[in-house]
């Protein structure tokens, strides 16, 4: 995952000078232009429309599909078989739960930043010709715009309007959702995970089961990674209010360890059910969601 | 305590400057929002270690070196007096009124009234200033104005309880006079007595300024029981040669019990003579007379002691007996032979026994100037002036202190012109005027004011309008002489004059049946008495004396030589003969018992002896109501007081200022933080984190 800070031009505009762009389409193309030209190829663009094989007709196949010229010269009953799913559909579930609107001092908040994410990704799937959809969340379904391919200025005008304002839950949405998805398609999935790794695993789970993709993508602020207060203060919790009196310096180390190995316990538990997770930190650039949805895609067609 | 600044006890709120640094620190300045809290509280430990105090020990003693500064800022100054407080404002004059009367000797009285004196002495202040008085029937001003608490609870100590009577009337006039001379605002007046109602009259004119504060502490017991013996009586007789005294001794019982079995005992010269015993009735007196002894000799000391009671001074009576001394008379008569002419006097003289009179009758042709010399009176008859009184003899006999009567009829005569008798005569004798024609002459003017007439100045004692004067001879007094008696007409009846130290009476009728019915009158025989005991110059010899009297030893004394003068408390004093102020003849009495007063130098002989009582009331522990006494000498019914408000700022910052408390507890508070600084640091050096 390291790789890209040695691809030349992978790094892109700080999330920080992004945040500046008010027009998140503007924004998304800078950023993905950026990134696409950065990489100088685009092995996955392209190919999925074409032929992928043939097989004998059974009763009951379209007869528009078979292959008449391979009957010309067999004179046997083949059916073509396309890439069928070559653009897909492209659902991005946004968490807007309160605690996504932290920001550190002097960086974007994590909502803004799964926006700017979000966005790009829509951009890139727009570019793609894949159908664009997106669901906000927190503790129930927030927002929800269906994929489609008309809908990619539907969706960034959602993102833009996301507001995180409720406590959240992934459980309840996250198994809607599932219910709700019935074809096949890219899943993005944006939360902070502030749960037990077991529950969150059980959430997210059932986004599984149609077969979609799911990437994951774990948006942290440097604050909360690295815990770099120093003054005791009281922290007050964003979704439940509580407060407590915090001394930074005495428990920086041991919160430090637990965010850790929270993380390591997501990243064991998703790749075991083959879910694709990365940790955003919003200090760092938008590039890394970028190729970690594009290493995605590219897995997808080769497991394939 | 006060404060001068207490508004700087607002700074005590920074008493919680610790204790925010220590619970909270910074963590209140600002809140910090994180998305979740989800480690965060899974380390509760560490993110409570703030909120527990873990050196207690340093958290007080910041608290108390903060409380200390505070305190010190808020300018600290102590009032002992906390009843003063109230009315605090500047330096006060106090006046302890001790009484030291007799009474105060009643059970715990006095050492009650010494730590009252004591306690009000504890409350004086810094600046107070106090006076110390005891005070019976004088009072004496005993520690003048000091603030020295020591001195005057030593003089507090040394003070004893005397003999005297209880009188408030001086005290209090002293009192005044001291807190008159004070220049301090604030005067007290505190009166510690038994406040015997006897003491206080209410007509002492004693009124205190407006401002002053009486306060009184009474030691009074209620219902105090009190057997005394007021008085004692003598019945003298004579029996072959010797006089025999009948003692009879009265007793009071002040109490509400009657006291029952008594027993009172006569002592004479420290042998017991009688003891028997005697019941008195609650609230009242009894008497009790012991048998007869015989008195043999002259100032024979006796004592009276009854029962046992709280106050044992009143329980005895002291007297002393001397046998009585005749008064010497010698009626001179004008014809010879005719004794008759004196026989009224003579026999209504004889009859006294107080004094007893020794009379000699003879005629002027037979009296000499010897005859003269013994005498303390000499009575000059309705006859001519005698032979024997010529040559200044007569005079000489007046000048020295002799008494002259000169009882006037036809044959008075007195003579003229430029002889030294003529002087004697208060007046000039006229002719006799007639005044049989009517009903007679009467007494219509006495001079009640001089010593012969006093005893009749009482309504019904002595009716002088029932003796009818049918002649007299008139008399023209001169400028200096007293006309002691006049006649309804106007006419001199009696007329006196002085000479040298000596008297001269006349009287212008005669003192027998020829001229007027005087002599048949019961006014005759104390008429003729008290002018005899006048002219005698006779003073009834006591046989005791109250506390508080004065004794005049150079007039008691025969000779002029040095007397020594032993108290009944066995201190020995002498007394010079010659003094030219005459003061230091005086003898104040002011101990109960027995005084002996001798030559210097003489070493036999009975000792001249004075018998010294209490004074009876002072027996009597009837309380007044001391508010009583508070009122009339302040003219207010409750003590009322006001305070000049400026003077009252001035004091409290003049005590402040002398007392610098302040000082001590900065001084306290920054040793505190001194001390609060090396026990952190090195702590701090111990565990990295505080």
């Amino acid at each position: 995952m390291e790789q890209h800070h040695n691809m030349p031009g992978a790094r892109f505009v700080d999330p920080k000078v992004l945040a500046r762009i008010g027009n998140l389409e503007l924004l998304a193309r800078t950023v993905v232009e950026g990134f696409i030209n950065g990489l100088h190829r685009a092995p996955f663009f392209g190919a999925s429309i074409d032929f992928a094989e043939h097989r004998g007709y059974v009763a009951g196949d379209d007869i528009r599909r078979v292959d008449w010229r391979l009957y010309a010269r067999t004179d046997r009953y083949y059916v073509k078989q396309y890439e069928a799913d070559t653009n897909t559909n492209v659902s991005i579930l946004l968490d807007v739960s309160r605690s996504m609107q932290f920001a550190s001092r002097g960086s974007v908040s994590k909502l803004d930043y799964a926006c700017y994410v979000g966005a790009c990704l829509a951009y890139l799937a727009q570019r793609q010709r894949d159908r664009v959809g997106m669901i906000s969340f927190d503790q129930d379904i927030v927002s929800h715009v269906p994929p489609s391919a008309k809908h990619f200025n539907v969706v960034l005008h959602t993102l833009d309007r996301a507001r995180a304002e409720r406590s959240g839950n992934l459980a309840v949405p996250l198994n809607k959702m599932a219910e709700h998805f019935k074809r096949r398609g890219i899943l993005v999935l944006l939360s902070d995970f502030y749960e037990e790794p077991e529950s969150i695993l059980e959430a997210v789970k059932p986004l599984k089961f149609l077969g979609n993709d799911l990437i994951v993508f774990h948006v942290l602020d440097d604050a909360e990674l690295n815990f770099g207060y120093e003054d005791a203060s009281s922290f007050e919790d964003l979704e439940s209010g509580e407060q407590v009196p915090v001394v930074p310096e005495s428990l920086v180390k041991e919160y430090r360890a637990m965010i850790n190995a929270h993380i390591e316990s997501l990243t064991t538990k998703f790749s075991e059910h083959r879910i694709d997770y990365t940790v955003l930190n919003t200090s760092e650039p938008l590039d890394r969601a970028l190729f970690s949805y594009l290493s995605s895609r590219e897995r997808l067609m080769r497991v394939r | 305590m006060s404060f001068l600044t207490p508004l700087f006890f607002a700074g005590l709120g920074s008493l919680a400057i610790p204790v925010l640094i220590h619970l909270i620190q910074r963590e209140k300045k600002h809140v910090v929002q994180f998305p979740s809290l989800m480690f965060v509280r899974r380390i509760p430990y560490q993110s409570v270690r703030r909120r527990r105090i873990r050196h207690w020990f340093l958290l007080l003693l910041r608290a108390a070196a903060i409380a200390l500064i505070v305190a010190a800022f808020a300018r600290p100054f102590l009032r002992q007096n906390a009843a003063a407080q109230v009315i605090s404002g500047g330096a006060r004059e106090v006046v302890i009124l001790l009484d030291q009367s007799a009474s105060m000797g009643y059970g715990d009285h006095w050492t009650r009234a010494q730590s009252a004196a004591h306690s009000a002495v504890d409350g004086l202040g810094a600046d107070d200033k106090a006076t110390l008085v005891l005070f019976a029937k004088n009072a004496e001003e005993n520690m003048r104005a000091t603030s020295d608490r020591f001195r005057l609870n030593g003089a507090i100590n040394a003070a004893r309880v005397g003999s005297g009577a209880t009188r408030y009337g001086p005290a209090l006039k002293l009192a005044d006079s001291i807190l008159a001379r004070s220049s301090l605002k604030r005067r007290e007046v505190v009166v510690i007595s038994d406040f015997q109602k006897t003491g206080w009259s209410g007509s002492e004119e004693v009124r205190f300024p407006d401002g002053v504060v009486v306060k009184t502490v009474s030691v009074a017991s209620p219902d105090a029981a009190n057997l005394a013996v007021p008085s004692v009586s003598f019945a003298r007789a004579s029996f072959s040669g010797q006089e025999r005294i009948t003692v009879t001794a009265g007793l009071s019982n002040k109490g509400d019990a009657p006291l029952k079995d008594v027993p009172v005992t006569l002592t004479v010269d420290g042998h017991e003579i009688e003891s028997v015993r005697a019941t008195v009735p609650p609230r009242a007196a009894g008497s009790v007379t012991f048998t007869q002894f015989t008195l043999v000799g002259p100032n024979v000391r006796g004592s009276v002691h009854a029962g046992s009671d709280p106050l044992p001074a009143d329980n005895v009576f002291h007297f002393v007996l001397s046998p009585a001394v005749p008064v010497s008379l010698q009626i001179v008569n004008g014809a010879e032979g005719s004794s008759d002419a004196s026989l009224f006097l003579a026999k209504a003289l004889s009859i006294g026994t107080n004094p007893l009179f020794q009379i000699d009758v003879t005629t002027a042709s037979r009296a000499t100037p010897t005859s003269f010399d013994k005498r303390a009176v000499i009575i000059l008859n309705d006859t001519m002036f005698p032979p024997a009184g010529g040559a200044g003899a007569l005079k000489k006999f007046v000048e020295r202190g002799g008494g002259l009567l000169v009882v006037s009829g036809d044959r008075t005569s007195w003579p003229q012109g430029a002889t030294s008798e003529a002087d004697l005569f208060p007046g000039k004798l006229g002719p006799a005027v007639d005044r049989t024609s009517g009903r007679g002459a009467t007494l219509g003017f006495l001079d009640y004011s001089h010593q012969v007439f006093e005893v009749f100045k009482a309504p019904r004692s002595g009716d002088f309008s029932a003796a009818h004067v049918f002649k007299y001879r008139t008399l023209q007094p001169g400028p200096n002489d007293r006309v002691l008696a006049r006649y309804d007409d106007g006419a001199v009846a009696a007329a006196e004059r002085k000479v040298g130290a000596g008297r001269v009476i006349v009287w212008t009728t005669t003192l027998d049946d020829s001229w007027t019915d005087i002599a048949v009158k019961p006014v005759y025989l104390p008429l003729v008495q008290q002018l005899a005991r006048y002219l005698a110059n006779y003073e009834t010899p006591t046989s005791w004396m109250t506390v508080g009297q004065v004794l005049d030893l150079a007039a008691r004394a025969k000779t002029k030589s040095d007397r020594i003068v032993v108290t009944p408390s066995g201190q020995r004093m002498t007394q010079r003969g010659t003094s030219e102020s005459g003061a230091e003849g005086l003898l104040e009495l002011n101990e109960q018992g027995v005084y002996e007063i001798r030559p210097a130098g003489a070493t036999s002989g009975r000792p001249e002896s004075i018998a010294v009582n209490l004074d009876p009331p002072e027996s009597d522990l009837a309380p007044l109501d001391p508010a009583e006494l508070v009122a009339t000498v302040t003219g207010h019914a409750t003590a009322v007081v006001s305070e000049p408000v400026a003077a009252q700022e001035m004091t409290r910052e003049e005590a402040e200022r002398r007392q610098s408390l302040w000082w001590y507890l900065l001084l306290g508070g920054l040793f505190l933080l001194a001390v609060e600084t090396m026990i952190s640091n090195h702590l701090s050096r111990k565990e990295k984190f505080l």
